[in-house]
């Protein structure tokens, strides 16, 4: 029972996003727009329609509903472009077309309009408040994440020293990994330290690959954690991601030990293999998570 | 109520439909010659309401055993950290503790199970063995898919869910 004891820190793994991606200034603008362009639709069109009922033109009110109409659908696409989904956000103009389908009078046409208008406007707020940004640079793996950019570049003059062959074999490693493939993983993994004469420059590099290799043994055969296992040495504590706090337990040292290795293979991957970086782009949502961001 | 060795469990949804619809045939019928007239039908009609999901839930959760020993030697066991949009359709086994139940009376629930590294959705379409609550330790077995289908961040539709240290299906 010991291991749940310690259940998850990372409160922002559910947002799915790091609190430092920042929308494209564009695109921000343009989803500034259609947020007020929601309430401005749903409610204008309906008070457009009380105004022309007031000068006499007693057009059928059941038309001014375009404007709920209009709103429910932008509404609907400001959810679809959010990593995160909302199930209700994105319904609404199936409910627009439910409610207003119908023809009706003057004052139930109104209340139902403006009661929907409300209701809309409810929603963005709900919609910006609980499912975050909308996508970015990053979620769209076209940039690297703030936490990641900043630890590749802290380890950049650690893991300068790698041919862009060996780099390759350390984006596979780090592919195969994220993708569950723990067998390929592993001899992906144990292939690389052959070059030996390349990777003895670089021992934190060597020491990350036996790491993983072992996890992914462990993984692929189900396996728990072994009384013994491999870990960095004291000397690698300033190019780790994650610190090993004395406060850990033995579970989670050897959690964090994984995780430290797939970041500092990402980082040697990053700035050795260019060709790779759209591979590595795929997997950071991955390599965030196990930042904890 | 057991048929085969399939342990068929109905919502309280369906029962309180049915209970509902015998009260207004009963009441209905007794001030109206007219439904009376028609009881020859109603009352099979009333049976269905029961019967229909009494036989979908007999049909899923006899598919969802057949499944289990495929899902049990395919299946890697991971930390819930480990899975990622990248690991779509991988067949997983978690173990952690149930911190949320919803939608248990629909026969459809979905649990948020956590362990040490994060917490994850696991979305079951039929009712599960064991009777599954809020701290308990469980051990899922499922597939990884996204919430909605196509879209939306990695969840497990689970197979099995069963209290850690309880007998698999195959093994009872």
């Amino acid at each position: 029972m010991q291991i749940y004891e310690n259940k998850y820190h990372d409160t922002q793994d559910r947002a799915g996003m790091s609190s430092s991606e920042v929308t494209i200034p564009s695109d921000r603008n343009r989803q500034r727009l259609l947020e007020f362009a929601i309430p401005l639709f749903s409610f204008g069109a309906t008070l457009a329609g009380v105004l022309l009922w007031q000068m006499g033109f007693e057009i059928n009110f059941q038309f001014f509903a375009i404007g709920c109409v209009i709103g429910s659908c932008l509404l609907a696409y400001l959810a679809w472009i959010r990593p995160k989904k909302d199930i209700v956000a994105l319904s609404t103009p199936i409910y627009a077309f439910i409610f207003f389908v119908v023809p009706t009078d003057y004052i139930s046409g109104l209340t139902l309009q403006l009661l929907y208008a409300a209701s809309l406007t409810l929603l963005l707020v709900r919609l910006k408040y609980r499912f975050g940004l909308s996508h970015t640079a990053v979620s769209l793996g076209k940039e690297l994440a703030a936490p990641i950019k900043s630890y590749v570049e802290q380890t950049r003059d650690a893991v300068t020293g790698i041919s862009p062959e060996t780099a390759h074999r350390v984006a596979v490693v780090i592919s195969q990994f994220s993708t569950g493939e723990y067998g390929e993983a592993a001899r992906a993994a144990s292939t690389v330290p052959g070059r030996s004469e390349e990777l003895t420059g670089d021992p934190m590099l060597v020491r990350a690959l036996e790491i993983v290799h072992e996890h992914a043994i462990l993984l692929e055969q189900s396996l728990s954690r072994p009384e013994t296992y491999r870990t960095f040495l004291p000397e690698d504590e300033s190019l780790l991601a994650k610190p090993l706090l004395p406060t850990y337990s033995e579970d989670r040292k050897f959690d964090a030990m994984l995780d430290n290795a797939l970041l500092y293979l990402f980082s040697a991957a990053w700035h050795g293999a260019e060709t790779d970086r759209p591979h590595l782009l795929a997997c950071q949502g991955f390599l965030l998570k196990l930042l904890g961001e | 109520m057991k048929i085969g060795n399939v342990e068929v469990k109905v919502s309280n949804i369906s029962i309180a439909v049915f209970v509902f619809f015998t009260i207004s045939l009963i009441l209905a019928s007794q001030f109206s010659p007219e439904v009376r007239s028609n009881l020859i039908w109603m009352i099979p009609a009333l049976f269905m309401l029961l019967v229909i999901p009494v036989a979908l839930n007999y049909m899923s959760r006899s598919q969802y055993a057949d499944l289990e020993p495929e899902y049990e030697r395919e299946a890697r066991t991971v930390r819930v950290k480990l899975i990622n949009e990248n690991m779509m359709g991988k067949v997983v086994r978690i173990e952690g503790v149930v911190e949320r139940v919803h939608f248990q009376f629909l026969n459809r629930p979905q649990f948020i199970v956590a362990d040490r590294s994060g917490a994850i959705s696991v979305k079951m379409f039929t009712s599960p063995d064991d009777n599954i609550k809020v701290n308990d330790v469980v051990v899922v077995l499922g597939q990884v898919i996204r919430r909605f289908i196509v879209t939306g961040e990695p969840v497990i539709n689970c197979v099995s869910i069963r209290k850690k240290n309880a007998p698999a299906a195959s093994e009872k």
